[in-house]
């Protein structure tokens, strides 16, 4: 049971905390929801944290696992206590990313065109021609509209020493994420709804149909005949919530690689009534599983001859084919440089400090010393192939010393960043206390500007300590308020 | 609409409805054998395997058929293709692969019915007895239809549920008619003197018993029971009704005019519905009621294949 002075006591703990600038002081944004949870029955915040957990599990977004041979359900745990950003900040955050956004569309497009930046040097070739998601089948192709970052989740977290927002990694291939984004807000707001009262919280729910428009824009026959479709890789991919979900919010079509069938160049789906030609597909399978004739040949979730279809132009694909390369963990070290050379512009978001391990100095660098950084496989994602070295043993640390000895150009490392904290509910010891967080936006491109939800998701890492906020590592989320002012 | 997504609809309603039928019998049964002597325990439960044309697959596994045994086997085993927690489990993923097409209300029925099954203790509920546990799937399943019924689009993807719900239905109770019919004619002469008991039984399995007292004048007689059970055109779960419902929601997709066809489940469904609706029962058991109802369970079995063939397979094209 929560004590009824909910932040009673409550520890800051050294880091910067969203909702307190010191124990008991809370800030300017938090101090209506702050006053609100004081005023709660004892009781009423376990009782509808139980209500908010109902409410997920009846609903089915859960995800699955299957280590127990019976195929588990679990939550993704949905903390209950929202992380609030005034209006200020975050146009600073949506400036910054939209700067983003443009400048890694523009490198998408020069790599796989003209490749200029290489001619001016200003990226190592062998960088890019080593990246593992660089994909050389489709230099020459012509996107629809010149657009390859349809949508982008951009991880940011806060530094503690710096107070600013930065950013720890882009994603640009299939980011998922943003139905929880769209779940928690209606969630929250029926579980909760008197903390919105006096507070003006910016309304997400505009994400589906701003997506879709943009879809629409790609359809080689006109919008008016687009017939646009998600392709999911199936129930079993840890995000099928989100494609059905996704998929029905936009009024289109979910379909499966077996659904769908290329003749003569032209994408179909297979009806009931026969083939119906296919004009947009918004892909939530991997490049390397998309055409079993062009990429890996034993992939059953794709379908064989795509390619040639989008070669051709008779489908468009979102997001395009090969934007890995630009999420490369090291690559990202070059993101500011292709703000300021392709836009001609200072990047307005910090980048974190990066060794490069290809590079013979940063290698030497980051091998004396690992049990200060983070060590990151560049292609990876999800938390995987990840080393935090303070949080590490010997052993392990040096098992990972010789991973990165072997192959130099999969490794990048960074500074341990000291993310800020909300404060958040610990199921194990049952009370109120600060949890480490990131904020990943969802940024969507229609060839002209950015468009973003107001927030993003905020995943928190829900175990004490713990810097690693992914849902496979025990991470959770958190309802995210924009507020049209600052408090 | 997608083909994939009219399969998993058939399939959808095919497995909430066999998940149904399984309660429903395991309940009438257990209960009326609570009142019998146990002479004739071992013949009342055997039926319930062979109609669920489980056999093989139960004596691998038990020694003895007994309550116990077959409660477990077809409520609750995992290893049972068509155990009542292996349909509803099975019926909610057809839904979660198409969880877009159907209303947000359906998914959510049939997801809290899956919880809902698996949160029973199957140790628990053998102690019981099954009606706590049958009685939850029963009602479960007629909300998820009459969830059905209020808010979804009564549009093609409705009819291919209206089609497997039928279908499944006009299979279970010419089984149910054809097992027991053979089990309680032809056992030893004790058994004969409980038919009244065993034929109510049946009745209320199918929930036809009240509706039976309405049109008949007691005792209850067993080819009465056959000719309501087959032959009845309003009683929803009769072989007649189901067929014509069969036939109705084929029709509606597929737009053929009344009297003509357009794929072959069409027209094996026009057969069946004109035999039902012109046969009597008296010409039934002339021609033998087990070779009629295998006729029609084998028909059956061709509509569904065919429909498989029209909507939902597509041949590789080269």
């Amino acid at each position: 049971m929560v004590r009824p002075g909910l932040f009673e006591g409550y520890d800051t703990g050294g880091f910067y905390d969203e909702m307190f600038a010191a124990p008991g002081q809370p800030r300017l944004s938090y101090a209506k929801l702050v006053q609100k949870f004081a005023t709660l029955a004892p009781g009423h915040f376990e009782e509808r944290r139980k209500l908010a957990d109902l409410s997920f599990l009846i609903q089915g977004i859960t995800f699955t696992v299957y280590s127990d041979g019976r195929g588990t359900e679990r939550l993704f745990p949905f903390d209950l206590i929202p992380r609030i950003i005034p209006n200020s900040e975050w146009q600073h955050i949506e400036r910054g990313l939209s700067q983003r956004v443009m400048a890694l569309n523009l490198f998408l497009h020069d790599i796989y065109g003209a490749q200029r930046i290489l001619q001016d040097k200003r990226i190592p070739r062998s960088l890019v021609y080593s990246c593992p998601h660089f994909r050389r089948e489709v230099i020459g192709v012509e996107v629809a509209r010149g657009i390859h970052t349809h949508i982008c989740g951009i991880d940011l977290v806060r530094d503690s020493k710096t107070r600013e927002f930065c950013v720890l990694e882009d994603n640009v291939r299939t980011p998922s994420g943003v139905s929880y984004v769209l779940e928690n807000r209606i969630v929250m707001t029926r579980t909760f709804p008197d903390a919105f009262e006096d507070l003006e919280v910016l309304p997400v729910n505009h994400y589906p149909s701003e997506l879709s428009r943009i879809l629409r824009s790609l359809s080689p026959r006109g919008e008016s005949e687009a017939q646009i479709v998600l392709l999911t890789p199936g129930i079993y991919n840890s995000a099928y919530f989100e494609h059905s979900f996704l998929a029905q919010q936009m009024g289109i079509e979910l379909v499966e690689g077996r659904d769908l069938i290329v003749d003569g160049g032209v994408v179909y789906m297979k009806t009931i009534r026969g083939l119906t030609r296919v004009d947009v597909i918004y892909r939530r399978v991997d490049d390397e599983f998309l055409d079993s004739l062009t990429f890996r040949a034993d992939s059953v979730l794709g379908v064989p001859g795509l390619m040639g279809a989008y070669r051709a132009g008779n489908v468009a694909l979102a997001n395009a084919v090969g934007n890995g390369v630009a999420d490369d963990k090291a690559i990202y070290a070059y993101v500011p440089e292709f703000i300021r050379y392709y836009l001609g512009e200072e990047p307005v978001l910090r980048s974190i400090e990066t060794y490069i391990c290809a590079k013979p100095d940063d290698l030497a660098y980051v091998l004396d010393h690992l049990p200060q950084l983070v060590v990151k496989a560049v292609g990876e994602s999800g938390g995987y192939g990840m080393l935090i070295g303070p949080a590490s043993e010997r052993k392990r640390i040096a098992e990972f010393g010789e991973r990165i000895r072997a192959n130099p150009r999969n490794y990048i490392a960074q500074p341990v960043v000291p993310l800020s904290r909300v404060p958040s509910y610990d199921e194990a010891e049952q009370c109120i206390a600060g949890r480490h967080v990131d904020l990943r936006p969802y940024c969507l491109y229609d060839g002209d500007k950015v468009t973003i939800v107001p927030g993003g998701l905020t995943r928190v890492a829900l175990q004490k300590n713990s810097l690693v906020v992914n849902s496979s590592q025990g991470g959770g989320s958190k309802d995210t308020w924009v507020l049209r002012g600052e408090g | 609409m997608l083909s994939r997504i009219a399969e998993s609809l058939f399939w959808l309603a095919r497995y909430i409805e066999r998940a149904e039928g399984t309660a429903r019998i395991l309940d009438v049964n257990y209960h009326m054998l609570l009142e019998q002597s146990q002479h004739s325990y071992h013949l009342r439960w055997e039926p319930l395997i062979v109609m669920a044309g489980e056999e093989d697959r139960f004596r691998k596994l038990y020694g003895e058929v007994n309550a116990a045994n077959v409660f477990e086997f077809l409520a609750f085993r995992p290893d049972n293709p068509s155990s009542i927690l292996q349909c509803i489990s099975k019926a909610r993923e057809n839904a979660r692969t198409i969880r877009d097409r159907i209303s947000r209300e359906m998914w959510e029925d049939i997801n809290g019915l899956f919880h809902l099954a698996n949160s029973f203790v199957p140790r628990d509920e053998i102690a019981a007895g099954p009606h706590r546990f049958c009685d939850k799937i029963k009602f479960g399943a007629h909300r998820f239809h009459g969830v059905t019924d209020s808010t979804l689009p009564h549009d093609e993807g409705w009819h291919f549920l209206r089609v497997g719900w039928s279908l499944e239905r006009a299979e279970m109770t010419a089984r149910l008619v054809d097992v027991q019919y053979h089990n309680l004619l032809d056992g030893p002469p004790a058994a004969n003197a409980l038919d009244n008991h065993q034929w109510m039984a049946v009745l209320r399995s199918v929930g036809a018993y009240e509706a039976y007292h309405r049109q008949y004048h007691p005792p209850i007689e067993p080819e009465k029971v056959a000719e309501m059970l087959i032959l009845n055109p309003q009683h929803p779960h009769s072989i007649r009704f189901s067929a014509t419902e069969v036939q109705a929601g084929l029709r509606a997709v597929s737009g053929s005019m009344f009297g003509t066809y357009t794929n072959e489940a069409e027209r094996i469904a026009g057969r069946l519905v004109e035999r039902l609706s012109y046969d009597r029962i008296s010409d039934i058991f002339q021609q033998g009621l087990h070779g009629y109802l295998s006729d029609v369970l084998r028909m059956c079995g061709s509509i569904g294949e065919d429909i498989a063939r029209t909507y939902f397979y597509y041949a590789v094209v080269a």
